[in-house]
């Protein structure tokens, strides 16, 4: 690659070696590659989120108000691609789902998970109905203890689905792990696209506590603003 | 969009303003506050906030409009002329920024301001003042502004680069833009709109460094000022202060403890809350409000003497006690944002290394101890509460005009709400989500509902809410000339960019013919270009010799521009010229040629359109043919990089979102 600025070569660095002139971004990079990483699920977040940082003091769009427009143009495209990438890198969710998808893998919840089959034809694999049947029963024990006003009830059930979430993502990190780059990829990335799923579930349930939460404490703000009139 | 047919020539050139020029170095940093407002600048590594001829740094942002047309800005606005023209004299325009007239701030019924009967559809909310005049908060602003420029020209001795004005952060998109017009119409070039607490966080952090003490770590910034509330939490490390998560209201302030005090003295008086409609006497209370708030930050009671209607004067006492009393219900609006900010950034109020204080409000006893009571601990008030913002938006202006004072700044803020689109059902499909570090960019793909369906109408809102109803609404636009297809077989890719200033750029493009259709969004309850214009256009009459200089040397930068363009695409494709089209096409050039060497910059303008209005069918056929070539068999990638080039070329990301669209394809 030849520098844009000064024609000379540039090699692989944001910024050319010879000027210094900010190097467009590889529009094709993936996230991991954009932040430095190893593209696996187990990330040091601490210096990622180091390099995130330096990056950004690099090639944020501050830093090139004043310079060539296309200087200005290649730190806006950079950033973009950086707060993208950080993004998801920095959730496990989302990295790990990431993760499947750079493998051709799509996880969504309703529709279960599906994977490149043979032929071009896109493989399904359905919600597992134990994991909806679970689902289901939990909701509606929330929908009931939040009916009944009972906050210790409401806990209890996020403390429970919090701890199903931390095991999921536990065999996530594991499948990850074991599934290698080997031929068996696919097979030993199935469960990890199993545990999304129900990852998925729980954290919308999750969401809705949180929105209980949200509600409850207003409540409790309310009730001591009134005693403290009265 | 013919006119960005021209810039095949140069894909890669932006239209943004060319590097700052030699001798123009001065950039300023604006807090446009609701009540006050102050300017600062960098002097020798350190931001300084700029003084008039008394000390005084404090501009108040009261703009008194007098039947002659004249405008009188600051304090002898508030003092000596709202009391006398309560209507024609306009405090708190930033409560109105960016609002429309059936918005809850245009509907109050106690306020010295009389509103213009709002036209059918005009979206925007206006003021009736002296002389039969209408203005809009945009206007008022910018003469707020426009006094602020001229103090810094008085004082650095030169003409400005351009300045960095502050919004709270919780501003939407529509009052960013009406906040960006308003540096334009006071003839500033906006460099940045920066947040208010993230102005505050720099200056805080830079301070600190400066005295050799350690500013690392997680800070929340606590922002009430006159009317706007926000809070940041904010990661301050190494000189990159990162904005985790911001939340706040953007129509809560001290103004909303005036109101519930003036309504307090109303019932004293034994007078109607709404004051019956007499513009002075809501005016006097309000004023009265205020300095009963303000005596009691020192005093634990007051006594204020205001004139009824009918002359007679009567004098109410407020204790500390009861003024509490009656503002601690707004104060409590802040409990939700502070804990919604916190969650969103995932941390604990335990976690904190500090809170900052910032805006005039702060001041007060009761606010210290509420932030207290949120925070589990004593806030940081080591600093001007007033001048903070102003001095970190210096820095940045600094920083953002290459000064070398601070060098490796930078600050990473956040979009304070969600961006997203309607779907059918009026359901809200969220492209971007709030607290997401800037710029950014996000890509969706969406298809037909119908069978022949030719366009797809895009309602682009901002909002947590599920509902477009419930949502802002931002702006709409057509994408049409899809050919009849089946549902579901058109494929359109949506393009949400973010800028560093917050602002939004929408772009949309149908797969299967690479129709194209991009807009800067133009809030709902926004001006439209051509008030912009004209206000710009009424502002030259009054505006001082550099600026219309800058205007006409940037006029004749981009007359140039476009001739050579034109030129050149008439060289390139001859054969697609019909015989007048050439005549058209040749008279137009010749008279923006006598207008680019005349001083008339509107002139050269007018011009430069009158150019793209000739050039309209051969750009049109020239784009077609870019089109027709593909469907022959180029291949898809080809025909891509022609529609993309024809494309405005500013338009940054859109290459690199779509590229980076096929990696996404699990969402």
């Amino acid at each position: 690659m030849s520098c844009w600025s000064c024609q000379r070569e540039t090699g692989a660095a944001e910024k050319c070696a010879s000027c210094g002139a900010l190097q467009p971004p590889e529009l094709t990079a993936d996230h991991f590659r954009v932040l430095g990483l190893p593209r696996r699920f187990d990330v040091d977040l601490k210096a990622a989120e180091a390099r995130f940082r330096e990056l950004s003091r690099e090639i944020h769009p501050d830093r090139f108000a004043t310079a060539d427009p296309r200087a200005r143009k290649f730190s806006m495209q950079r950033t973009v691609q950086l707060n993208e990438a950080w993004k998801i890198l920095k959730d496990p969710i989302r990295r790990a789902e990431y993760l499947l998808s750079l493998d051709g893998w799509e996880v969504g919840a309703e529709s279960g998970a599906s994977r490149p089959g043979a032929g071009g034809a896109r493989e399904r694999l359905p919600v597992p109905p134990v994991l909806l049947g679970e689902v289901l029963e939990l909701r509606e024990e929330l929908a009931d203890a939040r009916a009944a006003g009972d906050d210790a009830r409401v806990q209890k059930l996020a403390r429970d689905v919090r701890s199903r979430a931390d095991q999921a993502m536990a065999k996530v990190a594991a499948g990850f792990a074991t599934a290698g780059s080997s031929a068996e990829r696919a097979a030993a990335l199935e469960p990890v696209a199993h545990e999304l799923i129900g990852i998925r579930y729980w954290k919308r349930f999750l969401d809705e506590v949180a929105v209980h939460d949200e509600a409850e404490e207003a409540r409790r703000d309310d009730a001591s603003k009134g005693s403290a009139r009265a | 969009m013919p006119e960005a047919l021209f810039q095949i020539s140069e894909p890669g050139e932006s239209r943004v303003k060319a590097p700052c020029p030699p001798g123009m170095t001065r950039a300023i940093g604006i807090d446009l506050g609701t009540t006050n407002s102050l300017v600062a600048s960098v002097k020798d590594g350190r931001p300084v906030a700029l003084v008039d001829d008394d000390g005084e740094a404090i501009v108040p942002s009261v703009v008194h409009y007098a039947a002659d047309g004249a405008t009188i800005v600051g304090r002898i606005a508030r003092d000596q002329l709202a009391p006398r023209f309560p209507r024609d004299t306009i405090a708190s325009a930033k409560r109105f920024v960016g609002r429309g007239p059936s918005d809850a701030e245009a509907q109050r019924k106690l306020t010295p301001y009389q509103f213009a009967p709002a036209a059918p559809g005009d979206p925007v909310v206006r003021f009736q003042v002296a002389g039969g005049r209408t203005v809009t908060p945009v206007e008022v602003s910018a003469e707020i502004l426009r006094a602020l420029k001229e103090r810094a020209e008085a004082q650095l001795g030169e003409p400005l680069f351009g300045a960095v004005i502050t919004v709270p952060a919780y501003f939407d998109d529509g009052q960013r833009q009406a906040t960006r017009d308003a540096g334009r119409i006071a003839g500033l070039e906006v460099l940045r709109l920066l947040n208010e607490p993230t102005a505050a966080a720099l200056a805080y952090g830079l301070d600190k460094a400066a005295q050799g003490k350690d500013a690392q770590g997680l800070f929340a910034v606590f922002d009430l000022g006159g009317g706007t509330f926000d809070i940041s939490i904010l990661a301050l490390e190494k000189g990159v202060f990162e904005v985790k998560a911001t939340g706040g209201d953007s129509a809560l302030g001290g103004d909303d403890f005036d109101r519930a005090i003036a309504g307090h003295f109303l019932q004293e008086l034994g007078l109607p809350e709404d004051a019956s409609g007499d513009r002075a006497l809501a005016r006097r209370v309000l004023d009265a409000a205020r300095a009963a708030k303000e005596a009691l930050t020192e005093n634990a009671a007051t006594s204020i003497t205001i004139a009824r209607p009918d002359g007679r004067e009567t004098t109410v006492s407020l204790t500390r006690t009861a003024m509490e009393a009656l503002v601690r219900p707004v104060l409590a609006r802040c409990t939700g944002p502070v804990r919604r900010a916190l969650r969103d950034a995932g941390l604990s109020a335990a976690e904190l290394d500090g809170v900052i204080l910032v805006g005039g409000a702060t001041r007060m006893p009761l606010v210290r101890q509420f932030v207290h009571e949120q925070f589990g601990r004593e806030p940081l008030s080591d600093i001007d509460p007033d001048q903070v913002v102003a001095l970190g938006a210096a820095v940045q202006a600094d920083v953002l005009t290459g000064g070398t004072g601070h060098g490796d700044v930078v600050l990473l803020d956040v979009v304070p709400l969600s961006l997203g689109l309607e779907m059918m059902g009026g359901v809200v499909e969220r492209l971007i989500h709030r607290n997401s570090t800037i710029p950014c960019g996000a890509t969706q793909t969406f298809t037909t509902y119908a069978d022949n369906q030719t366009g797809f109408d895009l309602h682009v809102v901002q909002g947590e809410r599920e509902l477009v109803d419930d949502c802002r609404s931002l702006a709409r636009f057509k994408l049409g000339g899809v050919p009849p297809m089946p549902a579901g077989m058109a494929r359109l890719d949506v393009t949400f960019v973010v800028d560093a200033d917050g602002i939004l750029r929408v772009s949309a493009r149908e797969e299967t013919t690479g129709l194209e259709s991009s807009v800067s969004v133009k809030p709902t309850y926004g001006l439209t270009d051509e008030e912009v214009e004209r206000m710009l256009l009424d502002s030259y009459a009054h505006a001082e010799d550099d600026v219309q200089l800058r205007q006409l040397a940037e006029q004749r930068v981009e007359a140039e521009r476009i001739l050579q363009a034109a030129r050149a695409a008439m060289a390139a494709s001859p054969e697609l010229l019909a015989d007048d089209d050439r005549t058209r096409i040749d008279a137009a050039i010749e008279k923006l040629q006598v207008a680019k060497a005349g001083q008339d910059h509107g002139a050269i303008r007018v011009a430069i359109e009158g150019l793209d209005v000739a050039s309209k069918d051969f750009a049109g056929r020239r784009m077609n043919r870019a089109l027709e070539e593909g469907l022959r068999g180029r291949t898809v990638g080809a025909v891509e990089a022609e529609v993309e080039k024809s494309e405005a070329a500013g338009d940054l990301a859109s290459r690199l979102e779509r590229a980076g669209h096929a990696g996404h394809s699990h969402r």
